[in-house]
Protein backbone atom coordinates (compact mmCIF):
# COMPACT_ATOMS: atom_id res chain seq x y z
CA UNK A 1 0.00 0.00 0.00
CA UNK A 2 1.21 3.59 -0.88
CA UNK A 3 1.46 5.92 1.89
CA UNK A 4 1.06 8.95 -0.18
CA UNK A 5 3.80 10.51 0.99
CA UNK A 6 6.55 8.51 -1.29
CA UNK A 7 8.18 10.68 -4.02
CA UNK A 8 6.65 10.01 -7.49
CA UNK A 9 7.55 7.03 -9.42
CA UNK A 10 9.97 8.89 -12.51
CA UNK A 11 11.17 5.82 -15.42
CA UNK A 12 14.71 7.36 -16.54
CA UNK A 13 16.90 5.43 -19.77
CA UNK A 14 19.31 3.91 -17.18
CA UNK A 15 23.22 3.73 -19.04
CA UNK A 16 23.42 -0.11 -17.20
CA UNK A 17 20.62 -0.98 -19.10
CA UNK A 18 19.89 -2.68 -22.51
CA UNK A 19 16.85 -0.60 -22.81
CA UNK A 20 18.60 2.45 -21.57
CA UNK A 21 20.77 2.51 -24.70
CA UNK A 22 18.19 1.16 -27.04
CA UNK A 23 17.74 3.61 -29.88
CA UNK A 24 20.54 5.93 -29.01
CA UNK A 25 20.70 8.57 -31.78
CA UNK A 26 23.65 9.70 -33.82
CA UNK A 27 23.76 13.21 -32.20
CA UNK A 28 24.13 11.92 -28.87
CA UNK A 29 26.99 9.47 -29.72
CA UNK A 30 28.35 12.26 -31.20
CA UNK A 31 28.65 14.17 -27.66
CA UNK A 32 29.32 11.47 -25.65
CA UNK A 33 32.21 10.54 -27.83
CA UNK A 34 33.60 14.27 -27.76
CA UNK A 35 33.56 13.96 -24.19
CA UNK A 36 34.68 10.46 -23.42
CA UNK A 37 38.10 11.98 -25.89
CA UNK A 38 38.29 14.70 -23.53
CA UNK A 39 38.66 12.66 -20.63
CA UNK A 40 41.12 10.49 -22.22
CA UNK A 41 43.18 13.68 -23.69
CA UNK A 42 43.66 14.27 -19.95
CA UNK A 43 45.33 10.75 -19.43
CA UNK A 44 47.26 10.69 -22.40
CA UNK A 45 48.78 14.34 -22.49
CA UNK A 46 49.91 13.56 -19.03
CA UNK A 47 51.69 10.61 -19.85
CA UNK A 48 53.01 12.23 -23.22
CA UNK A 49 54.70 14.64 -20.67
CA UNK A 50 56.29 11.84 -18.73
CA UNK A 51 57.55 10.58 -22.00
CA UNK A 52 57.25 12.40 -25.53
CA UNK A 53 58.78 9.86 -26.86
CA UNK A 54 56.47 6.93 -26.96
CA UNK A 55 55.42 5.95 -30.21
CA UNK A 56 51.79 4.53 -29.18
CA UNK A 57 50.69 7.53 -26.75
CA UNK A 58 51.92 10.06 -29.92
CA UNK A 59 49.16 7.80 -32.00
CA UNK A 60 46.71 7.97 -29.40
CA UNK A 61 47.21 11.21 -27.95
CA UNK A 62 46.96 12.52 -32.56
CA UNK A 63 44.02 10.14 -32.99
CA UNK A 64 41.72 12.15 -29.33
CA UNK A 65 43.10 15.61 -30.36
CA UNK A 66 41.95 15.24 -33.99
CA UNK A 67 38.56 13.44 -32.64
CA UNK A 68 38.14 15.83 -30.46
CA UNK A 69 38.69 18.85 -32.31
CA UNK A 70 36.77 17.74 -35.03
CA UNK A 71 33.46 17.42 -33.21
CA UNK A 72 34.13 20.01 -31.69
CA UNK A 73 33.95 21.92 -35.04
CA UNK A 74 30.67 20.21 -35.75
CA UNK A 75 29.06 21.68 -32.20
CA UNK A 76 30.42 24.93 -33.48
CA UNK A 77 28.64 24.66 -37.20
CA UNK A 78 25.39 23.94 -35.73
CA UNK A 79 25.41 26.64 -33.00
CA UNK A 80 26.18 29.45 -35.43
CA UNK A 81 23.31 28.09 -37.34
CA UNK A 82 24.52 25.26 -40.12
CA UNK A 83 20.90 23.77 -40.44
CA UNK A 84 20.31 20.55 -38.17
CA UNK A 85 19.72 18.07 -40.88
CA UNK A 86 23.44 18.11 -41.24
CA UNK A 87 24.05 17.03 -38.01
CA UNK A 88 24.28 13.52 -38.74
CA UNK A 89 26.08 13.68 -41.87
CA UNK A 90 28.73 16.39 -40.58
CA UNK A 91 28.98 13.73 -37.31
CA UNK A 92 30.28 10.81 -40.03
CA UNK A 93 32.42 13.73 -42.22
CA UNK A 94 34.27 14.50 -38.58
CA UNK A 95 35.31 10.68 -37.99
CA UNK A 96 36.36 10.49 -41.76
CA UNK A 97 38.43 13.50 -42.12
CA UNK A 98 40.12 12.64 -38.16
CA UNK A 99 40.67 8.76 -39.69
CA UNK A 100 41.97 10.99 -42.95
CA UNK A 101 44.05 13.41 -41.03
CA UNK A 102 45.72 10.41 -38.84
CA UNK A 103 46.46 8.26 -41.57
CA UNK A 104 47.86 11.18 -43.51
CA UNK A 105 50.38 12.74 -40.41
CA UNK A 106 51.43 9.05 -38.69
CA UNK A 107 52.40 8.41 -42.47
CA UNK A 108 54.14 11.30 -44.03
CA UNK A 109 55.50 12.29 -39.98
CA UNK A 110 59.23 13.43 -40.29
CA UNK A 111 60.45 12.54 -37.16
CA UNK B 1 -2.40 -3.16 -57.84
CA UNK B 2 -5.91 -3.80 -58.38
CA UNK B 3 -8.24 -3.87 -55.54
CA UNK B 4 -8.97 -8.07 -55.85
CA UNK B 5 -5.32 -8.25 -55.78
CA UNK B 6 -5.05 -6.06 -52.94
CA UNK B 7 -7.79 -7.59 -50.50
CA UNK B 8 -5.92 -10.83 -51.44
CA UNK B 9 -2.97 -10.06 -50.18
CA UNK B 10 -1.61 -12.47 -47.63
CA UNK B 11 -0.87 -9.66 -44.91
CA UNK B 12 -4.23 -8.09 -45.50
CA UNK B 13 -5.93 -11.46 -45.13
CA UNK B 14 -4.18 -13.21 -42.47
CA UNK B 15 -3.60 -11.75 -39.39
CA UNK B 16 0.15 -12.20 -37.93
CA UNK B 17 0.39 -12.67 -34.59
CA UNK B 18 2.29 -10.31 -32.25
CA UNK B 19 3.70 -9.91 -28.94
CA UNK B 20 3.44 -6.75 -27.11
CA UNK B 21 5.57 -6.40 -23.50
CA UNK B 22 3.90 -4.10 -21.66
CA UNK B 23 5.09 -2.03 -18.82
CA UNK B 24 3.11 -2.31 -15.55
CA UNK B 25 2.72 -0.60 -12.44
CA UNK B 26 0.71 0.47 -10.14
CA UNK B 27 1.42 2.80 -6.90
CA UNK B 28 2.29 0.35 -4.15
CA UNK B 29 3.46 -2.64 -6.31
CA UNK B 30 6.86 -3.48 -8.20
CA UNK B 31 6.97 -2.41 -11.72
CA UNK B 32 6.81 -5.53 -14.17
CA UNK B 33 6.44 -6.20 -18.06
CA UNK B 34 3.58 -8.35 -19.15
CA UNK B 35 3.68 -10.30 -22.34
CA UNK B 36 0.08 -9.98 -25.02
CA UNK B 37 -0.45 -11.68 -27.83
CA UNK B 38 -2.52 -9.64 -30.21
CA UNK B 39 -3.33 -10.66 -33.98
CA UNK B 40 -2.57 -7.83 -35.95
CA UNK B 41 -3.74 -6.68 -39.47
CA UNK B 42 -1.50 -4.99 -42.37
CA UNK B 43 -1.90 -1.37 -40.83
CA UNK B 44 -3.18 -2.57 -37.27
CA UNK B 45 -1.19 0.75 -34.57
CA UNK B 46 -0.02 0.09 -31.28
CA UNK B 47 -2.77 2.11 -29.87
CA UNK B 48 -5.04 -0.62 -32.03
CA UNK B 49 -3.53 -3.72 -30.03
CA UNK B 50 -3.38 -1.58 -26.71
CA UNK B 51 -6.68 -1.33 -27.43
CA UNK B 52 -7.45 -4.85 -28.09
CA UNK B 53 -5.64 -6.28 -25.12
CA UNK B 54 -7.93 -4.30 -22.95
CA UNK B 55 -11.33 -5.26 -24.62
CA UNK B 56 -10.38 -8.82 -24.82
CA UNK B 57 -8.01 -9.76 -22.61
CA UNK B 58 -7.22 -7.60 -19.55
CA UNK B 59 -9.13 -4.81 -18.83
CA UNK B 60 -6.97 -3.46 -16.32
CA UNK B 61 -4.51 -2.03 -18.61
CA UNK B 62 -4.05 1.96 -18.46
CA UNK B 63 -3.18 4.12 -20.71
CA UNK B 64 -4.46 7.51 -22.49
CA UNK B 65 -5.67 8.22 -26.12
CA UNK B 66 -8.22 10.96 -27.54
CA UNK B 67 -8.07 11.52 -30.80
CA UNK B 68 -6.85 8.05 -32.41
CA UNK B 69 -5.77 9.73 -35.65
CA UNK B 70 -2.77 11.83 -35.06
CA UNK B 71 -3.50 14.72 -33.46
CA UNK B 72 -3.61 15.36 -30.01
CA UNK B 73 -0.62 13.72 -28.94
CA UNK B 74 -1.88 12.22 -25.95
CA UNK B 75 -0.82 8.19 -27.04
CA UNK B 76 3.05 9.24 -26.72
CA UNK B 77 4.52 6.36 -25.12
CA UNK B 78 8.02 4.50 -25.76
CA UNK B 79 8.18 1.37 -28.06
CA UNK B 80 10.61 -0.52 -28.61
CA UNK B 81 13.34 2.34 -27.33
CA UNK B 82 11.86 5.54 -29.40
CA UNK B 83 9.46 7.43 -28.45
CA UNK B 84 6.28 7.61 -30.58
CA UNK B 85 2.94 8.45 -31.22
CA UNK B 86 0.66 4.86 -30.37
CA UNK B 87 -2.01 5.45 -32.97
CA UNK B 88 0.83 6.59 -35.51
CA UNK B 89 2.75 3.95 -34.99
CA UNK B 90 2.09 0.34 -37.17
CA UNK B 91 2.77 -2.78 -35.81
CA UNK B 92 4.19 -4.09 -39.77
CA UNK B 93 7.25 -1.21 -38.97
CA UNK B 94 8.42 -3.16 -35.68
CA UNK B 95 8.40 -6.35 -35.96
CA UNK B 96 6.95 -9.25 -34.05
CA UNK B 97 8.23 -8.40 -30.67
CA UNK B 98 7.08 -4.71 -29.48
CA UNK B 99 8.20 -3.06 -26.02
CA UNK B 100 5.63 -0.84 -24.88
CA UNK B 101 6.80 1.49 -21.79
CA UNK B 102 5.57 4.70 -20.55
CA UNK B 103 7.51 8.34 -21.11
CA UNK B 104 10.51 8.89 -19.38
CA UNK B 105 10.80 11.67 -17.08
CA UNK B 106 7.18 11.88 -16.19
CA UNK B 107 5.65 11.21 -13.05
CA UNK B 108 3.79 8.12 -13.43
CA UNK B 109 0.39 7.45 -12.61
CA UNK B 110 0.10 3.66 -13.63
CA UNK B 111 0.52 1.61 -16.40
CA UNK B 112 1.56 3.87 -19.12
CA UNK B 113 -0.35 6.72 -17.93
CA UNK B 114 1.93 9.66 -17.07
CA UNK B 115 1.49 12.87 -15.27
CA UNK B 116 1.96 15.69 -17.48
CA UNK B 117 1.69 18.32 -14.79
CA UNK B 118 5.43 18.87 -14.93
CA UNK B 119 5.21 19.24 -18.73
CA UNK B 120 2.93 22.41 -17.54
CA UNK B 121 5.57 23.74 -15.04
CA UNK B 122 8.14 23.73 -17.47
CA UNK B 123 6.19 25.95 -19.96
CA UNK B 124 5.15 28.24 -16.76
CA UNK B 125 9.01 28.34 -15.85
CA UNK B 126 10.14 30.44 -19.01
CA UNK B 127 7.22 32.25 -19.16
CA UNK B 128 5.45 30.51 -22.17
CA UNK B 129 2.51 32.26 -22.62
CA UNK B 130 1.83 35.39 -24.27
CA UNK B 131 2.07 39.21 -22.50
CA UNK B 132 0.19 41.11 -24.73
CA UNK B 133 2.07 44.77 -25.29
CA UNK B 134 -0.30 47.64 -24.74
CA UNK B 135 -1.36 48.68 -28.46
CA UNK B 136 0.18 46.15 -29.89
CA UNK B 137 -1.60 44.17 -33.39
CA UNK B 138 -3.96 41.69 -33.36
CA UNK B 139 -3.51 38.23 -34.65
CA UNK B 140 -4.63 38.71 -37.81
CA UNK B 141 -2.61 41.85 -38.46
CA UNK B 142 0.89 40.12 -37.81
CA UNK B 143 1.62 39.66 -41.60
CA UNK B 144 2.13 36.21 -42.62
CA UNK B 145 4.80 36.78 -44.91
CA UNK B 146 6.51 39.05 -42.20
CA UNK B 147 9.85 38.35 -41.09
CA UNK B 148 8.89 37.69 -37.46
CA UNK B 149 6.34 34.87 -38.67
CA UNK B 150 8.92 32.88 -41.15
CA UNK B 151 11.13 32.94 -37.82
CA UNK B 152 8.49 31.32 -35.95
CA UNK B 153 6.23 28.94 -38.22
CA UNK B 154 8.95 26.34 -37.89
CA UNK B 155 8.81 26.37 -34.65
CA UNK B 156 4.69 26.37 -33.46
CA UNK B 157 1.97 23.58 -34.12
CA UNK B 158 3.81 21.93 -30.68
CA UNK B 159 0.68 19.87 -29.91
CA UNK B 160 2.40 19.39 -26.00
CA UNK B 161 2.70 15.55 -26.21
CA UNK B 162 5.47 15.46 -24.20
CA UNK B 163 7.83 12.70 -26.16
CA UNK B 164 10.70 16.00 -26.38
CA UNK B 165 10.74 15.85 -22.68
CA UNK B 166 11.16 12.20 -23.06
CA UNK B 167 13.85 12.33 -24.69
CA UNK B 168 15.84 14.59 -23.68
CA UNK B 169 18.95 13.65 -22.20
CA UNK B 170 19.38 16.68 -19.92
CA UNK B 171 15.80 16.54 -18.52
CA UNK B 172 16.82 13.28 -16.91
CA UNK B 173 19.91 14.58 -15.08
CA UNK B 174 18.85 18.01 -14.31
CA UNK B 175 14.94 18.88 -12.73
CA UNK B 176 15.18 22.08 -13.66
CA UNK B 177 16.36 22.41 -16.73
CA UNK B 178 12.99 23.70 -18.87
CA UNK B 179 13.65 20.46 -21.39
CA UNK B 180 12.77 21.16 -25.46
CA UNK B 181 9.33 22.23 -25.52
CA UNK B 182 9.06 24.60 -23.26
CA UNK B 183 12.35 26.16 -24.78
CA UNK B 184 10.74 25.92 -27.95
CA UNK B 185 7.50 27.58 -27.25
CA UNK B 186 9.78 30.61 -25.52
CA UNK B 187 11.39 31.25 -28.84
CA UNK B 188 8.28 31.86 -30.54
CA UNK B 189 7.36 34.48 -28.06
CA UNK B 190 10.70 36.30 -28.30
CA UNK B 191 10.65 36.41 -31.52
CA UNK B 192 6.74 37.84 -31.31
CA UNK B 193 6.19 41.93 -31.93
CA UNK B 194 2.96 41.84 -29.67
CA UNK B 195 4.72 40.10 -26.55
CA UNK B 196 5.91 42.44 -23.80
CA UNK B 197 7.45 39.65 -21.52
CA UNK B 198 10.59 39.36 -23.30
CA UNK B 199 12.69 40.57 -20.99
CA UNK B 200 11.75 38.46 -18.01
CA UNK B 201 12.04 35.68 -20.31
CA UNK B 202 15.50 36.73 -20.93
CA UNK B 203 16.30 36.11 -17.24
CA UNK B 204 14.41 32.93 -17.15
CA UNK B 205 16.57 31.57 -20.01
CA UNK B 206 19.61 33.11 -19.86
CA UNK B 207 19.85 31.65 -16.59
CA UNK B 208 22.37 29.03 -15.17
CA UNK B 209 19.93 25.85 -15.64
CA UNK B 210 17.67 27.03 -18.91
CA UNK B 211 19.02 27.86 -22.65
CA UNK B 212 23.00 27.23 -21.86
CA UNK B 213 22.59 23.47 -20.42
CA UNK B 214 21.06 22.17 -23.65
CA UNK B 215 23.74 20.01 -25.29
CA UNK B 216 22.57 19.84 -28.76
CA UNK B 217 22.21 16.36 -29.43
CA UNK B 218 18.87 16.55 -31.23
CA UNK B 219 16.95 13.64 -29.68
CA UNK B 220 13.76 16.11 -29.54
CA UNK B 221 13.77 17.23 -32.99
CA UNK B 222 14.42 13.50 -33.62
CA UNK B 223 11.45 12.30 -32.01
CA UNK B 224 9.28 15.26 -32.25
CA UNK B 225 5.82 13.82 -34.11
CA UNK B 226 5.05 17.52 -35.65
CA UNK B 227 8.54 17.51 -37.39
CA UNK B 228 9.66 20.44 -35.22
CA UNK B 229 13.27 21.16 -34.46
CA UNK B 230 13.51 22.20 -30.73
CA UNK B 231 17.20 22.03 -31.28
CA UNK B 232 17.10 24.43 -33.84
CA UNK B 233 14.93 26.88 -31.85
CA UNK B 234 17.21 26.53 -28.95
CA UNK B 235 20.52 27.58 -31.03
CA UNK B 236 18.38 30.48 -32.43
CA UNK B 237 17.65 31.47 -28.76
CA UNK B 238 21.26 31.28 -27.77
CA UNK B 239 22.64 33.75 -30.63
CA UNK B 240 19.97 35.83 -29.95
CA UNK B 241 20.99 35.92 -26.32
CA UNK B 242 24.62 36.20 -27.50
CA UNK B 243 23.30 39.47 -29.60
CA UNK B 244 22.07 40.93 -26.66
CA UNK B 245 24.79 40.11 -24.49
CA UNK B 246 26.91 42.21 -26.87
CA UNK B 247 24.14 44.69 -27.08
CA UNK B 248 23.24 44.10 -30.75
CA UNK B 249 19.77 43.33 -30.16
Amino acid sequence: MTTGTEPPKVLRREWASVEGWRDTKAGMWAWLVQRVAAILLLVVIALHLMNPFVRPVQAVLLALALLHALLGVRALLLDVGVPLRWSTPMFAGAIVVAVALFALVWTWRWY
Amino acid sequence: MSMTALLAAPDRVVPRTVTLRVFRWSPGERERSQTYEVAAGADSTVLDALVEIQRRQDPTLAFRYACRVGMCGSCAMVVNGRERWACRTRLVTLGDAVDVRPLYHFPLLRDLVVDMAPFVARMQAVGAALVPAPGAPGYAQVPGDGAERRGIDPAIECIGCGMCVSACTMVAHNPRFPGPAALNRAFTLQLDPRDAGRDDRWRALTSDDALWRCHGQGNCTAVCPMGLAPTTSIARLRRMATRRLFGLA
